[in-house]
């Protein structure tokens, strides 16, 4: 409605430019304003109050029902010192290399091979998103039977190969390991569906140019497919950084009941991630303002491999450019 | 003229919009209580916490008032829920369920009424006078009433027991677990014998322990006890870890494993309340018959129950408290029990004969008349609001457990992180 209006009045505006403009902006443009207000109100309510209160109440104690008290900035004093923050922040970092760095190569190969002329294809997508949609509980479910310690079918097969067992649940590393095939699991089929929109986009006449010069399967996925994807490629790696660093419904609902306390990520905290811990401050021990402040840090956090991400990705631009300089001048 | 009126509408519209915005606000604003009506109460619970029939009856009118009641069954994250209506004083119920943990109220005990000013006091001698003293505040007010209790037992499989050779009828079994080394000194039998444990987790211990013990982490005055040479919490890791060291435990950490032990039979028992009589019902339905109830070592202790209170904003106290003595009282948590099996607090209760004892599933043992009695020597304790910041000791007993720490490396560092979480919150 708004944009259909806004076309309607752009060439009566041109006629009448002796209108004073400040006030005439106002007068015609305020129907647009108010088109577009139930996003800003919903934002400034839900998103930037938020935000901003989070802010405040992390310079404060607050247990969620007392008064509220000023404490500076101890709460991040705290936090510097405190090896179960830190211990998160280890946890989050290994879970989110351990699960992007093959999902993101799975998912190109499945939508690669998704890509081919293949029978079935609408069922193997459907297949493959499957995980995304399925619900967490149900997963968590199927995940807490799988990998279980003494009666688990992970443990059984293992059982069955003459393997040792494994503490899927319980253990340090295997904590970890549990949570990444998890991931692996829900967003595998998720980034192969945004590669094979990718993949669509990539005109076929390259790659009958390759099949005429006689190159292999392999040789166009890695020639052509990735240099042609990179753009879609990054955008994963991006939306990977976000949900790896925010990493929370994962561990929470299955290791929810494997021992140890409510909300800490299993025996020893080993797959407490950093937004787990900030719900466990938050909920399970109403500390608000500590919350808060790890909220905060994650911020700083993601702003590091924003940072990182974005410096990375200019810098691969600068040398695709170089790249293809030296390569008209050779020519 | 066209764009003209075209603007003219969406003016309209806007105008419309911004008037039922402004409205909802408004409405939000000085909104304390969930429902306008004023003839009806709301009551917050969790499903299972109530009989059906009962809130049915009081939806139509709540006995010896004029007021009906509305039952919201809260989901998930109740106590989220309900600090967050308390925090922001708005959509708040007339009456609320609080589960076993009404110490995390103590803080802001002056949101919910003073029930002793409603006539309360009255009805003291009707309950078990353990249960009496958890409705009680560290400041000695009456902000809470009782719902049911979970007075705990020795739950194990009969069959398995007799397997083995050891004593297997309940009195004998009692008899021969008078104390904890007895108790553990026939877990270790049962290792050796049969190759199958008597309990889960260290946790069950640990907790089970205190839930029996009149001294738990803090004392009254909210001050550490913990730390202190032979403290019951000490006990408690204590006869934990040694539980762990002589293979009395399973260590089943998941819910699946620790399901799959009762149903196989890998695991022959579980120390906790009365209210776990259903949960093995319907776990473990194929092992009818075979399971019975001991009396655990020392006295018997208390594992869950729950509460009721008054939020200070209800519309109508008075008819608030009266729903609550309707409901609660020794009849009515007979039907309570009958239709969700919660365990009534008051020890009349058991006298109607009112009440299904399901003891078929205990091959004829009647679990009421065990818990029943059970619940006459469950100590009187404290339980403290800061209870809730000693989880380091769940943390570090699961690593002493799965054997990544030695039992005194990992007691030291859960009264650490305990002290350290206490000083951050301002405690000690």
């Amino acid at each position: 409605m708004a944009s259909t209006s806004s076309a309607a009045t752009l060439p009566a505006r041109a006629g009448t430019e002796d209108v004073p403009r400040r006030r005439g902006v106002l007068a015609r443009y305020w129907p647009q304003y108010v088109a577009i207000a139930p996003f800003y109100v919903l934002f400034l309510v839900f998103g930037l109050f938020p935000v901003a209160y989070s802010f405040y109440l992390s310079l404060t104690e607050w247990d969620g029902a007392s008064e509220i008290t000023f404490v500076g900035l101890a709460q991040y004093q705290y936090l510097l010192g405190d090896a179960r923050f830190w211990n998160a922040v280890g946890n989050t970092l290994i879970i989110w290399v351990g699960s992007t760095v093959p999902m993101l190569f799975f998912a190109l190969l499945i939508a690669f091979l998704l890509h081919q002329n293949i029978r079935f294809k609408g069922a193997y997508r459907i297949a493959f998103f499957l995980p995304n949609v399925t619900s967490m509980v149900a997963m968590a479910i199927v995940f807490g039977s799988v990998f279980s310690d003494s009666f688990g079918l992970a443990n059984g097969l293992l059982r069955g190969l003459g393997l040792p067992e494994v503490g899927w649940l319980t253990e340090g590393w295997s904590i970890k390991l549990t949570l990444i095939l998890m991931v692996i699991w829900r967003w595998t089929g998720y980034n192969a569906i945004i590669y094979l929109a990718g993949l669509q986009a990539i005109p076929t006449e390259l790659y009958d140019a390759a099949k005429v010069d006689g190159a292999s399967t392999w040789r166009q996925f890695v020639s052509i497919t990735v240099p042609m994807l990179r753009p879609v490629i990054l955008f994963t790696v991006i939306t990977s950084t976000i949900g790896g660093l925010s990493l929370f419904t994962e561990p929470q609902v299955l290791l929810a009941n494997a021992g140890g306390n409510e909300n800490s990520g299993g025996p020893g905290e080993a797959g407490m991630t950093i937004v787990l811990y900030q719900y466990n401050q938050a909920f399970t021990q109403f500390d608000f303002g500590y919350a808060s402040a790890i909220a905060w840090a994650l911020f700083v956090l993601a702003s590091v491999f924003a940072i990182i991400n974005w410096r990375l990705v200019r810098d691969r631009e600068g040398l695709v450019d170089r790249r293809r300089r030296r390569g008209g001048e050779a020519r | 003229m066209h764009p003209l009126s075209r603007r003219r509408l969406l003016g309209l519209g806007a105008a419309a919009g911004a008037a039922a915005a402004a409205g909802g606000l408004s409405a939000c604003t000085g909104r304390t209580a969930l429902s306008t009506d004023p003839d009806e109460l709301v009551l917050w619970l969790w499903n299972r916490s109530a009989s059906p029939q009962l809130l049915a009856e009081a939806a139509e009118n709540i006995p010896g008032t004029t007021k009906r009641l509305r039952a919201d069954y809260i989901g998930t994250t109740f106590d989220t829920k309900l600090r967050t209506s308390l925090a922001a004083q708005s959509y708040i119920p007339d009456l609320t369920y609080i589960n076993s943990n009404n110490a995390l109220y103590f803080p802001s005990e002056d949101q919910f009424l003073d029930l002793a000013e409603l006539g309360a006091d009255a009805h003291e001698q009707d309950f078990y006078p353990w249960k009496w003293s958890l409705c009680r505040t560290p400041t000695g007010v009456l902000r809470f009433y009782p719902l049911d209790i979970g007075p705990t037992g020795f739950f194990y499989r009969r069959d398995i027991f007799a397997d083995a050779g050891l004593p297997s009828e309940p009195e004998e079994v009692s008899a021969a677990t008078r104390t904890w080394d007895e108790w553990l000194e026939l877990g270790a039998k049962l290792r050796r014998d049969a190759d199958v444990a008597l309990v889960q987790t260290t946790t069950v211990l640990f907790d089970i322990f205190l839930d029996s013990s009149a001294e738990r982490f803090f004392d009254a005055q909210d001050r550490p006890l913990f730390d202190r040479p032979g403290s019951a919490v000490r006990q408690a890791w204590d006869l934990a870890v040694r539980a762990l060291e002589m293979g009395v435990v399973a260590n089943a950490a998941s819910t699946t494993d620790q399901n799959a032990g009762w149903v196989s039979g890998r695991t022959a028992g579980h120390l906790e309340g009365a209210w776990w009589t259903q949960v093995v019902k319907e776990t473990a339905p194929d092992t009818a018959g075979e399971w019975r109830i001991a009396t655990q070592p020392g006295p018997p202790g208390n594992s869950g129950g729950s509460f009721v209170a008054i939020p200070r904003t209800c519309k109508d106290p008075e008819a608030a408290f009266a729903l609550i003595e309707w409901m609660q009282s020794p009849e009515n948590q007979v039907r309570t029990y009958n239709d969700v099996q919660l365990f009534p607090s008051t020890p009349a209760s058991f006298e109607t004969g009112q009440m299904d004892p399901q003891s078929d599933f205990f091959g004829g043992q009647d679990p009421l008349e065990f818990f029943s009695t059970a619940a006459q020597t469950v100590p009187t304790t404290f339980i403290s609001t800061h209870e809730s910041k000693t989880g380091a000791f769940d943390t570090e007993l699961a690593l002493v457990a799965n054997g990544a720490k030695e039992p005194e490396a990992g007691w030291e560092a859960a009264v650490a992180e305990v002290n350290r979480v206490l000083e951050k919150r301002g405690v000690i």
